[in-house]
């Protein structure tokens, strides 16, 4: 897994205050992009990395709000922080239940914006790990033969090796030969870790669904 | 036995026996006449006429008696025995005098009419036969018995019918004198029987001379005087009885005619006594209609659902009806005068009567609204009106108006008036937050731009190594901005310009009018007493109508407000127009708290405000309109307000018109 360094994204129709953005972040030693409206954001191939988004909540042609809401139910889990130049406390209210991280007033203090973007860089970071290990465990998973999931499945809710093989109809020893090859699979080193794995599967099955 | 020649025969001398005729009518005559004097007069009159009556007919049956006496010749000279001459005489009156007082009496009834002619009988012959007694002659007088009585029979006969004759004959009628002459006629006819009966009763047979002591012969002019006497004292009676009876029918003439004048003059007034009668049934039946018809108009009056009063010329009151009177409680009395006054509340107290004294001085049509206590002691509006009624050479007599509660409309004019002005307010809030908005967003962005570089810039000059280029670019970047905030902050500036650009010749003191009729429901809602002082010989200025409306607006409206927490005091707002020398000045003065005079330039600032509503851009934007009109506004302020004043540059007459 190459390691890119985490972008910020910028998201304002002023891009006088664009760009000042992208500088004090960059000075910092971030990665730092621009963006003019909520549509150029969306067109742009974002870096696979771990990565913010600075969104004014006065965009042209869609309130920042509304974009935050569209983001979600594009299932684009990416932190934002707000900045406003009239930001009211309904506003605020209304951006923080929603998932934001800040939501700072224009003109803002340079610490208060840099904070909050480490913050958000943190939560993605933190979201992106957990997305891969994911990633990689439902890879893992998805490697075992059927016999091996049936196998995997019943020994997870907690069935003895002769149950299983009275329920698949095969011997105790298929089972364990089954059983054994599906924990080498799953890179799991006892019959706890490999119940965990199921579990944070089904879990995130059911998140997605 | 006497023997023929021993009878003297005697003769009559026919003259004078026609005379002693004419001598018996005349004293009938008398007689009947002098009755009905007797029977006309009274008292004392009576009296004397029975008595002068008495002594006339007395001595005319007397005169005719001696008449036919004289008339009579013997052959041997006869003398009377003058004193028996008189007895007869008086016997004659006496029986005059009876027949007199019987015959005038109111009644004469048979009997009285009876014994009255026996006595009058009686004393005729009783008067002749003492006259035949008189007579001294030298014989001896012998009588007939049977005509004797047969004399004296005709005398009570005579006498009977005389009475009668009298009695019936004693009216004054229009027949009277004929019928008295007929029966004095019959009567002195009858006198001359009986005399005549009585002389031939006698016969004289001749003796020795008689005594001739106090007797005396009547020569002829003796028996001439006694006729004359007779006569005169008949036409004495008769004269005096026609002077009496004229007088006495004057009398009644005018007696009658006075009668038939106060018949008159009664009738005359029976008929005007009717007619004022019917007069005053008429007046009390009008005057009954005329209550009847007061009564009904005064309960109109005090019926119908409004406050009615008069009053003189001189501005008092002295009527008003039920309805006012009951609702403040007051008597009719306390009313009166200027005592209506006293209900009027303490804020209108002052503009009430000064209104009203203007309508009296100038003769004006009043209408005010104004608020009036009630029994309850609470005020409730009225709409008070007053009309002059003048008489045709225009004075005015007197003055008459209603007062009409209105404090229901009032209600719901305030509610609607309270809902359109928080409409128009949050409408003004709104348009204001919008524009506040852009323009804060638009400036806030190259801030934000500016302070964002500013932070990196000293980042970079904190750190060890500083990028002169990306510290270049950042400080570029901010002159950029700082610049483009400017240029945000002048083109807010050129849209007001933009107006200003189309200005035209504006009459301030016509902006100043249509902002007091714009504003009056907000100047009597927030019970703010407005005073406009014009001056009217104002130049034009040269600009634009509806900004320099919102100036005066805006200053008016910070003047009500600022007197909104007076709770007592008077709230008082005075604008001012003047020429101060090329410049056109407004001023607006209220009486409330002013403000702080530290404040005095804040308040001019954007966004700083002393009102819980306001947002603080009222003055800022006003002064900016002044100044783009190239004029200046700026404010005072003591303990008895704030004073707002604004100059404009008055046009030239030259460059009067559209610019």
């Amino acid at each position: 897994m190459t390691k890119i360094p985490p972008i910020v994204l910028v998201v304002d129709d002023d891009p006088s205050v664009g760009r000042a953005i992208k500088r004090l972040v960059e000075s910092v030693g971030l990665q730092a992009a621009h963006f003019g409206s909520a549509q150029e954001f969306l067109r742009s191939e974002r870096p696979d990395t771990c990565s913010c988004l600075v969104l004014d909540v006065r965009l042209p042609g869609i309130s920042g709000l509304d974009f935050q809401r569209q983001l979600a139910e594009a299932n684009i889990n990416i932190p934002i922080i707000f900045i406003s130049a009239h930001g009211d406390i309904p506003m605020t209210v209304r951006a923080m239940k929603a998932g934001a991280v800040e939501f700072l007033t224009k003109p803002f203090r340079d610490q208060d914006l840099l904070d909050a973007v480490q913050i958000a860089l943190e939560r993605d970071r933190t979201r992106r790990e957990k997305e891969a290990e994911i990633a990689s465990l439902r890879q893992r998973y998805e490697s075992l033969s059927t016999r091996e999931r049936e196998v995997v499945v019943r020994v997870v809710s907690g069935m003895l090796n002769k149950q299983i093989a009275v329920e698949i109809g095969t011997t105790e020893n298929t089972v364990k030969a089954h059983r054994s090859r599906a924990m080498e699979k799953m890179q799991a080193p006892s019959l706890a870790d490999l119940v965990k794995m199921v579990e944070r599967l089904e879990s995130f099955a059911e998140k997605a669904s | 036995m006497i023997s023929a020649n021993a009878v003297m025969n005697g003769s009559y001398d026919h003259g004078e026996v026609a005379r002693s005729l004419v001598i018996a009518i005349a004293a009938s005559y008398a007689a009947l006449d002098l009755v009905g004097r007797v029977t006309a007069a009274r008292g004392r009159v009576r009296l004397s006429w029975l008595g002068g009556g008495a002594i006339a007919m007395g001595t005319g049956i007397w005169a005719m008696h001696f008449k036919g006496m004289l008339a009579f010749h013997l052959p041997v000279p006869v003398e009377y025995h003058w004193p028996t001459v008189l007895a007869s005489l008086l016997v004659a009156i006496l029986a005059s005098a009876v027949a007199l007082y019987v015959a005038s009496r109111q009644k004469m009834r048979p009997a009285d009419a009876l014994s009255g002619s026996i006595i009058m009988g009686a004393g005729i012959a009783g008067m002749h036969y003492t006259g035949m007694a008189a007579m001294r002659l030298p014989a001896v007088t012998r009588f007939s018995p049977l005509l004797v009585m047969c004399s004296i029979l005709l005398a009570i006969l005579f006498s009977l019918f005389a009475l009668l004759m009298a009695f019936g004959l004693r009216e004054e009628t229009r027949w009277s004198v004929p019928r008295r002459l007929g029966s004095a006629a019959v009567m002195g006819a009858a006198v001359s029987a009986m005399h005549y009966t009585g002389m031939a009763a006698a016969s004289f047979i001749p003796a020795s001379p008689p005594d001739l002591s106090n007797a005396v012969s009547v020569p002829p002019f003796a028996n001439f005087g006694v006729v004359m006497a007779a006569l005169i004292v008949l036409v004495t009676a008769l004269t005096t009885s026609s002077v009496d009876r004229r007088s006495r029918a004057e009398i009644q003439r005018i007696n009658q005619d006075l009668e038939r004048r106060v018949t008159e003059r009664t009738l005359q007034l029976e008929v005007f006594n009717q007619t004022l009668r019917k007069e005053i049934v008429e007046r009390e039946r009008a005057e009954e209609a005329l209550r009847r018809s007061e009564g009904y108009l005064r309960l109109v009056i005090d019926t119908i659902p409004q406050q009615i009063w008069s009053g003189p010329p001189d501005g008092s009151l002295d009527y008003c009806n039920a309805r006012w009177r009951s609702y403040t409680g007051l008597t009719e009395e306390e009313l009166r005068g200027a005592g209506w006054q006293r209900m009027l509340h303490p804020d209108d107290r002052e503009r009430v009567i000064q209104a009203w004294s203007e309508a009296v001085a100038n003769g004006t049509r009043y209408e005010q609204e104004e608020r009036h206590r009630g029994t309850d002691g609470l005020y409730r509006w009225f709409l008070a009106r007053g009309v002059p009624l003048r008489d045709s050479e225009g004075r005015i007599v007197s003055w008459y108006g209603t007062n009409t509660d209105i404090e229901d409309r009032k209600q719901a004019e305030w509610a609607l008036h309270e809902a359109q002005a928080g409409l128009s307010r949050a409408a003004r809030l709104t348009a204001m937050g919008d524009l506040v908005g852009a323009i804060a967003h638009e400036v806030n962005q190259p801030i934000a731009a500016i302070v964002t570089n500013g932070n990196f810039c000293l980042r970079q000059l904190a750190g060890a190594t500083a990028n002169s280029d990306k510290l270049r670019d950042a400080i570029s970047e901010i002159v950029n901005d700082g610049t483009r905030a400017s240029a945000v902050i002048s083109r807010i500036r050129a849209l007001l310009q933009k107006h200003t650009s189309r200005s035209v010749a504006v009459d301030i003191n016509q902006v100043i009018q249509e902002v007091v009729v714009l504003l009056r429901h907000e100047l009597g809602g927030s019970r703010v007493a407005l005073r406009a002082d014009l001056d009217g010989d104002l130049p034009r200025v040269s600009g634009d109508h509806v900004l320099l409306q919102q100036v005066v607006i805006n200053l008016v409206m910070n003047g009500i407000d600022a007197m909104r927490s007076i709770e007592h005091g008077p709230r008082q707002l005075l604008i001012k127009s003047a020429r101060d020398h090329d410049q056109v000045s407004v001023q607006v003065k209220d009486s409330g708290t002013g403000f702080d005079p530290q404040q005095a330039e804040h308040i001019f600032e954007p966004f700083f405000t002393t009102k819980p509503e306001g947002i603080g851009m009222g003055l800022s934007i006003s002064r900016s309109i002044v100044e783009s009109h190239g004029g200046r506004l700026w404010g005072e302020s003591n303990s008895m307000g704030a004073l707002f004043q604004f100059t404009l540059p008055a046009i030239c007459n030259s460059d009067d018109g559209v610019l």
